[in-house]
């Protein structure tokens, strides 16, 4: 069998917040006793409603945030990124200077920030906007910049957190054929999403988290059909 | 990360957050020099104009030791700030958090090139023409240059952890800069509050030592300088190891802030 490339065992991540005074602590604990383990190469979906604790569990699987308890396994030589719309975007900077360094904070070094960058141009369909400023540019054309950006930076395992909602129809559809390409290929991944049929066309292995539990976690059409009947029933 | 793309990373922020924010302003990159020039002419008013204060060239003698001190209020200032000003990247990717004090450093790094070469320009003007003595200036701006990030690496981190740490900070600089012989000469104070000063105020010492290499063509205390040098040298790399350590401390606190 296939060793895991990151395996989680027994998340738990509690917020302590004292906005309420200096004295008085506010407390939630966003995930309880989370485990699963990824293999090379594969995609597992991540279910569940928003405010659930999707974007947390992903965060401390990206290695951003530590959990309070249990711990995340992963070999020290993979990288992992979260791919994210406009990492670090400056409004008055042109988009290719943008991209490059969006690339960089990604783990791209400058040398390979720079030699994705006409793909990166020729992906966005941004024509002469490339070299303007990004705050010229409309939603749409600044989400196109922000996922060919993401995209084409490579790393070991990629966390994917509700990112096919960008832009126009057309680029809506080039993203997730890109995506799907990506994702159908060496690429270990774990996507998140309140939709199950995005999880549905992309991933082999779903995990439904419900109030920061797992529910249910197995085939996909099985999970994503339980999570259906459950968000109906709400 | 390696070394190597941590500084490029650093100088790339630095580069591409200088140009955004000169492309917001009018008079652009001359910005660097009207903005700590206006603030050495108010002093010059108040002090020299206004307090009638009896010291030779007195505006070339406040320039050598503003210049520095704002460099140095400033660089801790904005580096204090600059984890929690970076949210946005910090819940989104795990990245060592040093980049980003060390980038704002690097912005007045920048800022002060062209204001360091004014106040050489108006050393000679003054009729102190560059002399051999002046090659003692790099150990002083590299002494400079090492207390900033130390400081600036602490209060970063502190920040993260109370917001209130910053009033903290603008209330220090205000105290340092009357503290410092900025617009007084350190020898006039008397003995032995005048070695106090130069003992446990690196500002002050440092100020002291630009003055005393562009306007006397003396040098400073080298002794003094090489332990300044190991004690920030040393507390750099420990925070560097303290912000290994708490790498995901850091960013739960910011994200959750």
């Amino acid at each position: 069998m296939m060793n895991p490339i990151l395996e989680a065992k027994n998340i738990s991540l509690t917020y302590k917040s004292s906005d309420k005074g200096f004295f008085s602590t506010f407390k939630h604990q966003a995930l309880k006793d989370i485990s699963f383990d990824l293999l090379k190469g594969e995609t597992i979906g991540i279910l569940g409603k928003n405010g659930g604790g999707k974007s947390t569990l992903l965060r401390i699987l990206a290695g951003i945030i530590n959990p309070t308890s249990g711990k995340v396994i992963c070999a020290p030589a993979t990288t992992r990124a979260l791919l994210t719309l406009g990492l670090g975007f400056m409004p008055n900077i042109s988009g290719r200077e943008n991209a490059m360094y969006s690339a960089m904070l990604q783990g791209a070094s400058r040398k390979e920030a720079k030699a994705i960058l006409d793909e990166i141009a020729e992906f966005t369909e941004l024509g002469e906007f490339f070299d303007q400023p990004v705050d010229t540019y409309s939603s749409g054309m600044r989400a196109r910049l922000g996922f060919a950006t993401a995209m084409y930076t490579h790393v070991d395992i990629l966390f994917i957190d509700e990112v096919l909602s960008v832009g126009d129809a057309h680029f809506r559809k080039k993203a997730e054929a890109a995506m799907l390409s990506k994702l159908t290929g060496e690429q270990t991944c774990v996507f998140v999403s309140h939709n199950s049929d995005q999880v549905n066309k992309v991933c082999s292995r779903a995990i439904w988290i419900d109030e920061g539990i797992i529910k249910e976690q197995g085939d996909t059409a099985t999970v994503a059909h339980h999570y259906n009947l459950f968000m109906q029933a709400q | 990360m390696k070394i190597l793309d941590f500084i490029i990373l650093v100088d790339t922020k630095a580069k591409m957050s200088l140009k955004a924010e000169a492309s917001k302003l009018y008079l652009s990159f001359l910005w660097w020099i009207i903005e700590p020039m206006l603030f050495v002419l108010a002093f010059y008013f108040v002090f020299s104009v206004l307090l009638q204060t009896r010291q030779e060239n007195f505006l070339l003698f406040l320039m050598c030791a503003k210049i520095p001190y704002m460099w140095f209020s400033k660089a801790v200032t904005t580096a204090s700030a600059s984890i929690v000003g970076n949210r946005g990247i910090i819940s989104q990717i795990d990245i060592p958090k040093t980049i980003f004090p060390y980038a704002a450093i690097q912005i007045t790094v920048y800022k002060e090139i062209p204001v360091f070469l004014l106040l050489f320009s108006m050393c000679i003007y003054y009729g102190y023409m560059p002399s051999i003595e002046w090659l003692w200036l790099i150990p002083l701006i590299v002494a400079m240059y090492l207390m900033i990030v130390a400081l600036g690496l602490l209060t970063a981190i502190l920040v993260c952890y109370a917001d209130d740490v910053r009033m903290l900070i603008n209330m220090s600089m205000l105290f340092l800069m009357f503290t410092s012989g900025v617009f007084f000469d350190i020898s006039d104070i008397r003995q032995p509050l005048q070695g106090y000063l130069l003992t446990y105020n690196p500002l002050a010492f440092l100020c002291d030592g630009f003055r005393k290499i562009l306007m006397h063509k003396g040098t400073y205390d080298l002794q003094h300088l090489l332990a300044l040098l190991g004690i920030f040298s040393i507390a750099i790399a420990g925070l560097h190891l303290l912000y290994r350590n708490l790498s995901r401390t850091l960013a739960a606190r910011v994200v959750n802030a």
